[in-house]
Order: structure tokens, then C-alpha cells, then sequence
């Protein structure tokens, strides 16, 4: 990457204001972003600080975001926000240290509308003080170890300079060097043979701010290589740059004199979003070209060794399958002040969809294998322009949720302990939302005994319930959450589930098919239970719930 | 507590090193500038013995092993961060140490440190 030594000169010569210093903390986050995996790769043990490189990004996220919309402003009050949005934000030990230097650094420049090289020393300085009161017994070789370090640098860089770029040069040097000497200082990174990793975290920070200054790209790692089932190609998506229209994959084992360095110059010459994966001396390259380069990236490929696969993909289209799929979003009925609310738990968007056309004014995603939180809970209905407010959990593991967000808020709100997706729409049906809270709880409560609940799932291991021997991998039919039948495959289960539900004494049955499960599939089970159920009338309804193959209604 | 029975012999695990462990453990976590003992009366005697574990209480009933750490935070740190932290520090090294089970790591936060008013 070539540095335009005019650019710097210019920058050399003026001091950091508030907008340049935003400038750095947002390349400082970017940088450090890009980097994440290096960083959490670094790891020594499972816990404690489980994912230092992402710890250290939420941290440095949330005090960007308290910046992120604010105009001028002097260093001081920039550095200030920076310090609350870090102490806000912090996740992690790695993360707590961070925002404490920031805290630090903040007081190093507190009063000053700009910054030149000795108040970038200074802030420094105040941020390894301010880093260490934090804790008795520092560990050496850490975080704590770096800042000391940059601090001790530009301390020491003061008397060849008073720039603040010289500075900050200084600083990314000595970090680079202090993590290096890491492992000499704590035995247990020397056995696994890795560097501090918030320390390295730290130094990504800096260089990021240097690298801006110097003009250099904040999105390439520069020399990471991931392996392989680490690169996650598909997560990209939002963010397509304009005209970069096709994402191109190519595996390919490189011949002997394969320079990464060089290989990522060339890449970043075609285009974007470029990850290199590595395992077993197979290189995976992604990256994603305009139009005309599509090529491109597999004829410079096809010179540095052997291809054995390509894939591209057209990255346009693919959006235009997501617009659709935003476009298929559901409408919720509005909320009217003074008028009942209802929040559901859906395990499915087909029965989302179903709720909202039955009036329900939020959906929170949850259930068997997903249970959503009280705060989840909470966050649907807190800005509603009601105080009346009834929940339905729709699943027994839900309802204790829903009653802490009960107890949690303000607002008045009744739960109705639904068990179930078919008990949830049997009390929608009773729903009056001008009436009073209590008794229209009461009314959809007692609705909730009104219907029978089927589940059609697979069986995960092999047990013996209430008198039904399950193998593992079989069918098995749950009637309002007992087990009442195995069998060997799904029409059985419906059957079977059918006949303890004493279907041919009730009404209505309807059939929510799954995710898991074909449209055609399902259709073709209802026409085998219209045979043997003439009386009675069947609905299928797309329910979207995951490892469920069928929830059923009988009523 | 902590029995184990060798061909050579038993090894003994008192609570008191089961304590030591998550003391010095907790004093290395970042944003503890200390542990506060549970109370006066214990904070006497724990002075007067020397104990290395003020601050720190363990309960073995012979199955679960619970830990409670009452430390103080420094002003200005995301005490949440800090205790989170030290509770999993804590389990990491006593687990690590003794190949126990730890059941339930509790952190009360008994004070803050104000070192500097910003």
C-alpha cells in the first residue's frame, strides 16, 4: 500500500481537532473489527474473557456510537464521550480495561480544544495511570503491559518531536513491540505459544488510527489467514457495495512461491470484501468484483497454482431475493391508546403471520429450542402507546419469562399461560381489545382449555413416557405436551394423534406444517385424513416452526 | 471436602484453599481494587489470624461446591463487566487448580474506590 507522503506532510503540520480525532476512534474501531478473529484466535483458554478480539469490538462500538452523531466539538468533549460510550458498552475484562484507558485518556486532554504531541503523550500517560488504579495485583504481559509501554515511548518521543502524528507513530511501534514481548512475560502464552491478545487488540486500535492517517485501507486484514471453516461468506450481505456485483469464491492449491502480501495487493486491485481461508495447504479466496472483473480474480488465481473449484455468485440477484423476502414482511395490528395490546411468542413465521391477521400488535421469535428472554419480551411492547397489555407465551418454558416481564414493567399487563401455538390463536379469537384488561384475560384463558394441542416431532434420543416406547430417531405424537405415540413415520403419528384426540367427535382440524416439512407433503397427509375424517373439516396452514413436522389444532 | 482416594491414599481439599485460590484469583481480576469482608466481626478475626481468603466464603456441602466473593470495584469501571469477570476468573482457576465442580460463583460488590473525581 503506498503512502502519499504529500498527505501526511499536510496532516504533520496541523494539530488533531475533535472531527480528526472522531476520525481515528471510528478507524481505530474498523481496524480493529477487521481484525476481530486474529484477535479472538489468540485466546489461551476457553474462558475466562472468552472472546477478547469481540469484546474489545462491542466495547469500541458502543463508544463510537456516542460519537458517532456528534458535530464539532472540541478533543476534550470528543474524548469524554468516547470514555462514557466505552464505559457504557464495556463487555469483558479486555473490555473494562479498554474503556478505563479511554477514561484516562480523557482526563490527559481534559480543557484542550485541540491536541498536538504532548498532550497525545500526556493522554497516554493518563491512560496507563488511570488503566492500572483499576486493579491490585497487574498482571504483567497483558493490556496493561502495552499501555504502559506506548505511554513510556511517547513520553521518551517527546524530545525528537512535539507532532502528534509523530506521535501516534510512536505509539503503534511501541505497542507492535510490546506485544511481541508478551509471552516473556507470562509463561502461560509462552506454552501456547501466542501473544497477549488484548494487548494485540489494543495495537490494532492504534495502528487503525495510523493507517488512516496514512490513507491505507481499514478493511483488509492485512496478513490473515483463517482457516477455513472459519470464513463466513455469507454474512456480508447487507453491506454490497455499489457496482460490486458478483462474489467469487475460488479454492486452489498454490504453487511453492505464494506471497500472501502480494496476492491481497492484487485482490484489493479487483475489488472487495476480500477473505482468505487457509487448511490443509488449500487457500479459499472470496472477494467481490464489478461485473466486468468477474474473471479476473480466477485468471490470477489460475497463475499461482492449481484451481480445483470455483463458485460465483450473483450478489444483485441474491438482494433482490431479500428485498422480496422484506417485502412478504408481516403488518401487525396498530395500537390504539386505552386499547389492549397482545405480544405472542411465534416459533414460525407462517403462524407470525397467522397471529398478525388475527390482531396481535407485536411478535417475539421463540420457542421449543429458542426461548426468548424477559428483556425480549419486554422490548416488544415497552414503546407501545397502550398501558394494557396481554401476553401469550404459547409454550409452558416461556410463561415464567413472560410473568418476570410482567412483574418488570410498568405497564399493566396479564399473561395468558398459553401452552401452545393453537391455545395462543384459540384465545386470540376471544381477544376484545376495547374491553377491561382482567376480564378479557380471564375470557382468553378460559378459551385456552377449549382446544387440543398435537405436535408431530422426531425423537432425539430413545426413552419410555408414560407407557410410549420411543427409539431414538422415530416419529412421536405429543398430545397437549404428553407423549401418546411412536411411530415409523408421520401420516402414522397424525393418525395415531388423530385417534387419542378423539378427532371424530370434534369439529375443526387444522394442520400447521413446518419448516422441515414440503407444501406438497402436507397437502397430501390432509387429503389422507379428509378420507378417513369426512365429517369433520380439515385446514392446512404454513406454520414455518422448526423441528416440528406438524402442530394441530383439533376443536 | 473434596475427598479423593488414590492407590497411595486420600487427598483432603479444605475450603480454606478452595478460598485462597478464588482470593488471589479475584484480586488479579481487573477493576477489584479489593475485598471487603462479610462483617465486622469476621473482618477482626480474619485481620487478627492473617487468614489469606478475607472477602471470600466457600460452602461444600459434599456435592456442590458455592463460592461468595464480596469485592470492591473501582469508581468509573462497568461493574457488571467487572463482577461477570471475576466470577468466571474465579471458576476458570479454581476448576483449573483443584478439578472441582464449581456450582455458584456469587460477587457482591460491598463499595467502590473513588481514586480520582473526573
Amino acid at each position: 500500500m503506498a503512502v502519499e507522503p504529500s498527505r501526511v506532510e499536510k496532516l504533520r503540520k496541523k494539530q488533531i481537532n475533535g472531527q480528526s480525532m472522531k476520525r481515528l476512534v471510528e478507524a481505530g474501531m474498523i481496524w480493529l473489527r477487521t481484525n476481530q478473529q486474529t484477535v479472538n484466535a489468540l485466546n489461551v483458554f476457553p474462558v475466562p474473557d472468552g472472546d477478547t478480539g469481540t469484546n474489545m469490538v462491542l466495547t469500541m462500538q458502543s463508544a463510537w456510537n456516542e460519537i458517532k452523531d456528534l458535530g464539532y466539538r472540541g478533543i476534550s468533549d470528543m474524548a469524554n464521550a468516547v470514555s462514557k460510550g466505552a464505559l457504557m458498552g464495556a463487555r469483558g475484562n479486555s473490555g473494562v480495561i479498554l474503556s478505563q484507558l479511554w477514561r484516562g485518556f480523557a482526563r490527559g486532554v481534559q480543557g484542550k480544544d485541540v491536541m498536538d504531541g504532548p498532550t497525545f503523550a500526556k493522554a497516554f500517560a493518563e491512560a496507563r495511570d488511570t488503566a492500572y488504579r483499576g486493579v491490585v495485583r497487574p498482571v504483567e504481559g497483558t493490556i496493561l503491559t502495552v499501555a504502559r509501554e506506548v505511554a513510556e515511548a511517547t513520553e521518551t518521543g517527546l524530545k525528537s518531536t512535539q507532532d502528534a502524528i509523530d506521535i501516534l507513530e510512536i505509539a503503534v511501534k511501541a505497542a507492535d513491540k510490546a506485544v511481541q514481548k508478551t509471552p516473556e512475560l507470562l509463561p502461560v502464552l509462552k506454552q501456547a505459544g501466542v501473544v497477549d491478545s488484548g494487548g494485540k487488540g489494543l495495537f490494532f486500535i492504534l495502528e487503525g488510527m495510523l493507517r488512516h492517517v496514512y490513507g491505507e485501507s481499514l478493511e483488509t486484514p492485512l496478513m490473515s489467514v483463517q482457516p477455513i471453516s472459519n470464513m463466513q461468506l455469507h454474512n456480508a450481505m447487507e453491506d454490497v457495495e455499489e457496482g460490486q456485483d458478483y462474489e467469487v469464491v475460488v479454492d486452489f492449491m498454490p504453487s511453492d512461491n505464494f506471497e500472501l502480501q502480494k496476492f491481497y495487493g492484487r485482490l484489493e486491485e479487483m475489488g472487495t470484501s476480500i477473505q482468505v481461508g487457509e487448511g490443509e495447504g488449500m487457500y479459499r479466496m472470496h472477494i467481490h468484483v464489478p461485473l466486468e472483473k468477474r474473471y479476473e480474480p480466477i485468471d490470477y488465481i489460475m497463475g499461482l497454482g492449481t484451481i480445483t473449484k470455483v463458485a460465483m455468485e450473483n450478489l444483485l440477484a441474491q438482494m433482490d431475493d431479500i428485498e422480496k423476502s422484506k417485502a412478504a414482511r408481516i403488518s401487525f395490528a396498530p395500537v390504539e391508546p386505552g386499547q389492549i395490546a397482545v405480544v405472542v411468542v411465534s416459533p414460525g413465521a407462517g403462524l407470525s403471520r397467522i397471529f398478525a391477521s388475527l390482531g396481535v400488535a407485536a411478535v417475539v421469535e421463540g420457542g421449543q429450542t429458542m426461548n426468548p428472554s424477559t428483556q425480549d419480551i419486554l422490548n416488544s411492547f415497552e414503546n407501545f402507546p397502550t398501558d394494557k397489555v396481554i401476553i401469550l407465551p404459547n409454550n409452558k418454558n416461556i410463561i415464567m419469562a413472560a410473568n418476570q416481564a410482567k412483574d418488570v414493567t410498568v405497564k399493566q399487563v396479564a399473561v395468558v399461560p398459553s401452552r401452545t401455538v393453537p391455545q395462543g390463536l384459540a384465545a386470540m379469537l376471544s381477544l376484545q381489545p376495547d374491553g377491561e384488561l382482567d376480564s378479557v384475560a380471564e375470557k382468553m384463558t378460559k378459551a385456552l382449555s377449549a382446544i387440543q394441542t398435537g405436535e408431530i416431532t422426531v425423537a432425539t434420543r430413545t426413552v419410555e413416557i408414560d407407557g410410549v416406547n420411543v427409539k431414538n430417531g422415530e416419529v412421536i405424537a405429543l398430545l397437549d405436551g404428553k407423549l401418546v405415540a411412536s411411530a415409523g413415520s408421520v401420516e402414522e403419528a397424525c393418525f395415531k394423534l388423530l385417534e387419542k384426540a378423539k378427532a371424530d367427535e370434534h369439529e375443526l382440524i387444522t394442520l400447521f406444517y413446518g419448516q422441515d416439512t414440503p407444501h406438497a407433503e402436507a397437502n397430501r397427509i390432509a387429503d389422507e385424513i379428509r378420507e378417513k375424517y369426512g365429517d369433520q373439516e380439515i385446514e392446512v396452514q404454513e406454520g414455518g416452526q422448526p423441528h416440528y413436522q406438524f402442530i394441530i389444532s383439533v376443536e | 471436602m473434596g475427598e479423593e482416594t488414590t492407590s497411595l491414599g486420600g487427598i483432603h481439599i479444605s475450603p480454606n484453599a478452595v478460598a485462597t485460590i478464588a482470593y488471589h484469583a479475584t484480586l488479579q481480576s481487573y477493576g477489584v481494587v479489593g475485598l471487603a469482608p462479610r462483617n465486622l466481626a469476621d473482618g477482626l478475626v480474619k485481620t487478627i489470624t492473617r487468614d489469606p481468603s478475607r472477602g471470600v466464603s466457600v460452602n461444600y456441602n459434599g456435592e456442590v461446591l458455592d463460592i461468595e466473593i464480596h469485592i470492591i470495584v473501582e469508581y468509573g469501571t462497568r461493574i457488571n463487566s467487572v463482577a461477570e469477570s471475576v466470577a468466571n476468573t474465579v471458576r476458570f482457576q479454581v476448576e483449573k487448580a483443584l478439578g472441582l465442580k464449581v456450582n455458584s460463583i456469587n460477587v457482591h460488590v460491598a463499595g467502590l474506590r473513588v481514586s480520582n473525581t473526573d
